[in-house]
Order: C-alpha cells, then sequence, then structure tokens
C-alpha cells in the first residue's frame, strides 16, 4: 500500500502541490488526473525521490520512504518519454539494472528473455531504442519497470506520446502487464478517458490540489467541484445561465429532443457515427446535445431534460450544492 | 551550384594544404637545392633532415615522446575533473549555472601568457622545474574552462529523464556516469580531449620556463632551438623536417578520432 499524508511541493514561495492526502491500496490502480501544471507529474516525482517533498510525508508498505534515495527505493517508473538509454540494445537497456543490482548473469539472462516475451520484444532484443516503433519503445519501458519487480508503479502519462490506435492497442497490454499484479498502481494523465477507462479510483488535481477522489462512477455522476464536472465527460457538461443563484450544469447526453421543450436554433454538428453532436443556441446560451435524429442546420428544436441529471453549484464556493 | 561544389571544394582543399604540402618538399629538399633553384630535379631530394634529427642528441622521437607523455597527461588529467565538475554543474538551478558559466567563460578567455611568470615562481617553489608530470599541471589547469564549458552543453543536451530513468534503475552516481552518461557524451568528450592534448602540444612559454634539461624539451621549444641553433643561417630542411614528424602523432590522433570530432563540434545533443 503506498500512502501519501499531506504531501507539499514548493519552488521558491510558490506551492505547486499542498496538502497531497491519497492511499493506493494493494492491487488498486489511482489515476491522477488534472490539466497541465498541476502538480501531478512532481507528485509522481516526490513518490520516487526523484524530488525532495517540503511537506509531508510518504509510506510504502507502512514504512516511511524518509531519507531512501531513488536508488533504492524500489519503483518501477515509465516516464512519458520512455526515457530508454539510447546507447544500449532492447536487451542491455534491460539487464543494466539487474547488472548493477549484482544479478548473476545466467539468471539475468533467463529473466529478460521471460520479460521480452511477456511484451512481445524477443526478435527486438538486438536493437537500439531509435530502431523502435513508438508502441516499441513503450513497452521496452514497461518490460524495464517490470524486471524492477517494484513495489509501486508510477506510469507518467505513457501513452500521450502515441497516436490514438495505438493507444487503444496498447491499454489491454498495459491492464495485463501492470493493473492486474498485485502492486499499488499510480497512473498520471490529462486524458480523463484514459483515467475512465483504466483507473480503479481517479484523484482530480487543480493547482496543486486534489479536488475530488471516487471511482469513475462517482465522479461522472456526483462531481463535488465545478471544475471536476466541466473536466470529466465529454462532449464538456453545458452551463446553464445561472438561477436561483446556483450555477447548473447538464451533460449533453442527458439532453433529449422534446416538442414540448424550450426551442433552440441549430448552428452546428458533428458526425460522431453513432450519433451526432448538435450545437444550439437559444436564450440561455449555447447548449450541446448528442442525439442520434438527424436535424438539419437552422432548424428550431425543442430540448428538455430530467431535472434529477442537472448538476447544481455555488457560484463562488463552486462546489456542489446536494439537491433533495 | 552542385555541379561547381567538387571545384570550390578541391580549391579550398588547396588553400589549406598547400603550406603543409610546402613543408613536407622543403623537408625533403637537400640544403643546397633549397637556396639554389638551378640544381636540377632528380639531385634535389635527400632524407638528409631526417637523419639529422633522428640521430641527434637527443634524437627527435624523444621530444616526441615528452609532448605525448606531457599531452596524454594533461588530457586525462583535463578530463577527469572536468566530466564530473560538468557533470555536476549541469544538473544545477539555471541561475547558477549562467552564472558558473560566465565565471569559467571569463576564466577560458583569460590570456595565460600573463600568468606564466607567477606560475614559474610556484614551479620554483615547489621544485617542479624540468618535470614532465609536472607541467601537466598547469596545462591541466589552463585548459579546464573551456574543457568545462564544452563539457557542461555536452551533459545539458542530455534529457534529465534519462539520469532519472537510471537512478530508478538502482544506479548511483558513479554508476551513472560510468554506464549511461559517459557513452552518451563520448563524442563531446572526445572532441574536448582532442582540444586539450593540441594545447598541451602546441603549449611554448610555460615549456620553455619550466623545461631546460634538453632530454626533457617538449616538441615546440625543442624546434624553437633547432631553428635558432645557428645565428648565421636559418636551417629550414632541418626544421621542415621537424614540423613534419611533430604533425604526424596529431594527424594520426585526429584520423582516429574523425569520427568523434566531428559529432562532437556538430552536436547540440544526442538524440534521447
Amino acid at each position: 500500500m503506498l500512502k501519501l499524508n499531506t504531501l507539499g511541493k514548493r519552488y521558491g514561495s510558490r506551492w505547486i502541490l499542498r496538502d497531497l492526502n491519497l492511499e493506493v491500496l494493494t492491487g488498486e490502480c489511482v489515476a491522477l488526473l488534472g490539466p497541465s501544471g498541476c502538480g501531478k507529474s512532481t507528485a509522481l516525482r516526490l513518490i520516487a525521490g526523484l524530488e525532495h517533498p517540503d511537506e509531508g510525508g510518504i509510506e510504502l508498505e507502512g514504512r516511511s520512504l524518509d531519507g531512501i534515495p531513488a536508488e533504492r527505493r524500489r519503483i518501477g517508473m515509465v516516464f512519458q518519454s520512455y526515457a530508454l538509454f539510447p546507447h544500449l540494445s532492447v536487451r542491455d537497456n534491460l539487464d543494466l539494472g539487474l547488472k548493477i543490482r549484482g544479478m548473476a548473469p545466467a539468471k539475468r539472462r533467463e529473466q529478460i528473455d521471460a520479460v521480452l516475451s511477456t511484451v512481445q520484444l524477443v526478435n527486438e532484443a538486438d536493437r537500439r531504442p531509435e530502431q523502435l516503433s513508438g508502441g516499441q519503445r513503450q513497452r521496452v519501458a514497461l518490460g524495464r519497470a517490470l524486471l524492477r519487480n517494484p513495489s509501486v508503479y508510477l506510469l507518467d502519462e505513457p501513452m500521450s506520446n502515441l497516436d490514438a490506435q495505438l493507444r487503444d492497442e496498447l491499454r489491454p497490454e498495459l491492464r495485463r502487464l501492470i493493473l492486474q499484479g498485485p502492486q499499488p498502481v499510480l497512473y498520471v494523465t490529462h486524458d480523463q478517458q484514459e483515467a475512465m477507462a483504466l483507473a480503479d479510483r481517479i484523484a482530480v488535481l487543480r493547482n496543486g490540489r486534489i479536488e475530488q477522489i471516487g471511482t469513475p462512477q462517482e465522479l461522472y455522476l456526483k462531481p463535488a467541484t465545478r471544475f471536476v464536472a466541466g473536466f470529466i465527460g465529454r462532449p464538456q457538461i453545458n452551463w446553464l445561465k445561472k438561477t436561483n443563484g446556483a450555477c447548473i450544469g447538464i451533460r449533453p447526453e442527458h439532453l433529449r429532443p422534446d416538442e414540448n421543450g424550450d426551442r433552440w436554433r441549430l448552428i452546428g454538428r458533428e458526425w460522431l457515427g453513432a450519433n451526432q453532436l448538435l450545437l444550439m443556441e437559444g436564450a440561455a446560451g449555447q447548449l450541446q446535445m448528442l442525439c442520434s435524429a438527424d436535424f438539419q442546420p437552422g432548424e428550431h428544436l425543442g430540448v428538455s431534460w430530467s431535472p434529477k441529471d442537472e448538476h447544481h453549484f455555488d457560484p463562488i464556493s463552486e462546489k456542489r450544492l446536494s439537491r433533495s | 551550384m552542385n555541379r561547381s561544389r567538387p571545384l570550390w571544394i578541391a580549391l579550398l582543399l588547396i588553400w589549406s594544404l598547400l603550406p603543409m604540402l610546402w613543408q613536407l618538399i622543403t623537408s625533403l629538399t637537400s640544403s643546397d637545392a633549397l637556396v639554389n633553384a638551378d640544381i636540377p630535379f632528380q639531385q634535389r631530394w635527400t632524407l638528409a633532415h631526417y637523419r639529422e634529427l633522428l640521430s641527434g642528441d637527443p634524437p627527435f622521437w624523444r621530444y616526441l615522446f615528452n609532448s605525448s607523455l606531457v599531452g596524454g597527461l594533461s588530457t586525462l588529467l583535463t578530463l577527469l575533473l572536468a566530466v564530473p565538475a560538468a557533470y555536476g554543474i549541469a544538473r544545477m538551478a539555471p541561475a547558477s549555472r549562467r552564472t558558473i558559466r560566465t565565471v569559467v567563460g571569463a576564466a577560458a578567455l583569460f590570456p595565460y601568457v600573463l600568468l606564466f611568470l607567477a606560475l614559474l615562481e610556484l614551479a620554483r617553489e615547489f621544485q617542479m622545474g624540468n618535470n614532465l608530470l609536472a607541467i601537466a599541471l598547469p596545462y591541466a589547469g589552463l585548459a579546464l574552462p573551456l574543457a568545462l564549458l564544452l563539457l557542461i552543453s555536452a551533459f545539458e543536451g542530455l534529457p534529465n529523464e534519462l539520469d532519472d530513468a537510471a537512478r530508478l534503475e538502482g544506479l548511483g552516481v558513479v554508476d551513472r556516469l560510468r554506464w549511461v552518461l559517459m557513452p552518451l557524451i563520448a563524442p563531446a568528450t572526445a572532441s574536448t580531449g582532442i582540444l586539450v592534448f593540441l594545447f598541451a602540444w602546441n603549449e611554448y612559454p610555460i615549456a620553455l620556463t619550466w623545461l631546460s634539461r634538453d632530454d626533457l624539451l617538449t616538441l615546440p621549444v625543442a624546434m624553437a632551438r633547432i631553428a635558432g641553433s645557428s645565428i648565421y643561417a636559418v636551417p629550414y630542411g632541418a626544421y621542415a623536417a621537424a614540423t613534419v614528424l611533430g604533425s604526424l602523432p596529431l594527424l594520426t590522433l585526429v584520423l582516429l578520432c574523425q569520427r568523434q570530432i566531428v559529432a562532437g563540434l556538430t552536436n547540440g545533443a544526442v538524440k534521447g
């Protein structure tokens, strides 16, 4: 189990991470989700020991990591750039850490061969990283983390350098190789879809602080703040003009065409395949709606939704208003 | 444009290589032929200058050896100090890095000739005169600023994440240098090493004042002695032969490290 206690880091007087309290249980994958610059990568670097916290502490399996240098923390990290050693072949990339740890050559060979076949790179063992495709490099990086036999996995945007198709292919790989293991996994990403797809729980970060921690369903159904409501869910939530002092959000997928509803003018649409995204304009501003029926731009149509799908937020604190 | 390029290259090559060719021809021409253009072509050539040099006392190869020893030692010493220092500096905060770069840059630009009297005093004080190993110390010291600047840039060109990844693989600072960083900055290290070696190979004022025993002279001092051995004549032939012999080790070195030097000079970085 990985436990972060009021973790904080500042550069000069500016806190880039503050009050980070988080537990990642055995076998659990928690995603740190947030826009760039929200401090999520800093959190990983603190856990890895690459930077030192200015506040709070980190516990791994009940022991504090204070004062333990990065070299001696048993951490399997995958970097966004993969950080493979460019002068070494795939095999030597995997071998370096084992060699330094003093493992016997025969045993090293055996372990590397096993990992190579796990990540399906047996035929690429003698190639240099520059001769590999992006997906292959990523698998080498995963293999290197696996070989470390770590107590925790830290994945820093491991898929953001890959194109969409490759990402879809690698997601099951990632699940098979790392997420199904017993180690806690902390997964940093700015892609809410990726976080929803892979993580058991998601911690949404904003300006160095946690906005909300919860399962993907909880974040989607009951966003705790206006920010989370806007960050989770694509296409983005619609914000309606304030009524009775509350900000009201309604998701595009919860709107439906209704003859008796308010009238909106269709000003644009995007075909998504199974349905289309309609962009509408009305007295209360703009609205996006997911809809499978065929409408033409310029048409006026009625829209309605069920009040239970509305999300209400306090306009000042931006916190969720509970509605009975 | 493209068709005339070989021509331009040929012209440039002739322009830069002609003086060396001239030296080579001079070194193979007999002393009489050097001052008398009427001597027929077949009778102009001789190896006498080389014979003279190599059978002198001490023989010329002795100076070559001295210079190689001093050059090699200075280079080794400089790199031993500069590589870890550059690594440390390259990992500092940008503000401190800028300050250090400015100071080191100033040191690199300082005309070292102004120092040689003071250095001579030091040599006398610590009895380091006439000692080939000791002269590598001021050479390394003087070459250090430039070496630092070159190597800091090389380290800065490496992505920090490589260093981080190596740490997480369990590599301490020495292991990281040995297995990850040094191999990646090898081109820069090679070109830096050659520059330091060249400096030591060519250095004159310090060698002139620190070394006086005949068998300990380095090349530049020995060659100056050959050139000034007689007040009545300049021994062009012997001097040219010495130049040719003195260039050979450098030529070999540069040819051996050709690829690294070019890579080191053109690099901003190693691709990550």
